[in-house]
């Protein structure tokens, strides 16, 4: 029946992830996906004239990526609540590489909570949060 | 920190309304924009073979109502300047994985409205929207909460 709920310890670093170069595909491919047409993301004239250096990729992409990564960790159905902060903005050639560590785990309902982090070198682009459902070992 | 009713839509009213279909080919493509690795997300056998009635969509699907709604009608209603609006954050709480199928209905709220000093001088402004989406039983599968940013003129 389903899926078993993985099992997480205290302190744990999950297998991390890591997306790109992101290139103009990427985030046209999103804006497809996700329907955002802003032209900030894909119009680099526009983006130049408000004062970016080029188009930068939609936060709800980066959101997407995490959200995405942990649900392939956990199953998605285990997944009982998700939140991200936007820390700076992603440009095309950039490289996310995604982090996480459990932060807790809560024996009498069986879920865990694990920070998250995603990085493009030493900049912190977002961070996020999220609480599973978690089989207990032993 | 002031709270202010009077800037756009007073706290508690609703902004705007969304229904759409959940639809497999969605996300598959949502997924795949998003790298998702998980078969059961672009596989109906292997979301049948793991219990789910149709392939269920990533934990962030819900953001596919930008397709249905004005991005400056609504940010204008609120009172905002489109150009200083950024989104500071965003949290979802999942009563259950939404699947292809569901017909789902958003119903947006104002449920919070204040402004503050911005770390860099001038006056910030914090809108909180969140949105219930409802399944065709009338149950919530997923609650969606963001804070919309505009940075001081």
């Amino acid at each position: 029946m389903g899926r078993p709920a993985a099992t997480l310890e205290v302190g744990q670093v999950v297998e991390s992830r890591s997306i790109g170069p992101i290139t103009q595909t990427d985030i046209v491919r999103f804006a497809g996906a996700g329907g955002d047409f802003n032209p900030l993301h894909h119009d680099a004239a526009y983006a130049r004239q408000a004062g970016l250096p080029d188009v930068i990729a939609m936060g709800q992409m980066q959101a997407g990526m995490l959200a995405a990564w942990i649900a392939d960790l956990v199953h998605v159905e285990n997944l009982l609540s998700f939140s991200v902060r936007f820390a700076s903005p992603l440009a095309i050639g950039q490289t996310i590489e995604m982090t996480g560590t459990v932060s807790s785990v809560s024996t009498e309902d069986a879920t865990a909570h694990l920070e998250l982090l995603a990085k493009s070198g030493d900049r912190a682009v977002i961070s996020g949060r999220a609480r599973v459902r978690i089989a207990l070992s032993g | 920190m002031t709270r202010s009713s009077t800037q756009g839509i007073p706290i508690g009213s609703v902004l705007d309304t969304v229904s759409f279909e959940v639809e497999a080919g969605k996300i598959m493509e949502f997924a795949r924009a998003t790298h998702a690795a998980d078969p059961v997300h672009t596989h109906p056998e292997a979301a049948r073979a793991m219990d789910f009635p149709n392939v269920p969509a990533t934990p962030t699907h819900v953001v596919v109502a930008a397709h249905h709604r004005d991005q400056k009608e609504f940010v204008a209603a609120l009172g905002l300047a489109i150009e200083r609006v950024v989104v500071g954050s965003v949290d979802w709480e999942y009563i259950r994985p939404i699947v292809a199928g569901d017909r789902l209905t958003g119903t947006r709220r104002v449920i919070d409205d204040v402004t503050r000093e911005g770390k860099r001088g001038g006056v910030m402004r914090l809108v909180t929207l969140e949105t219930a989406w409802v399944d065709d039983t009338g149950a919530t599968a997923v609650t969606q909460r963001e804070v919309l940013i505009e940075r001081g003129a």
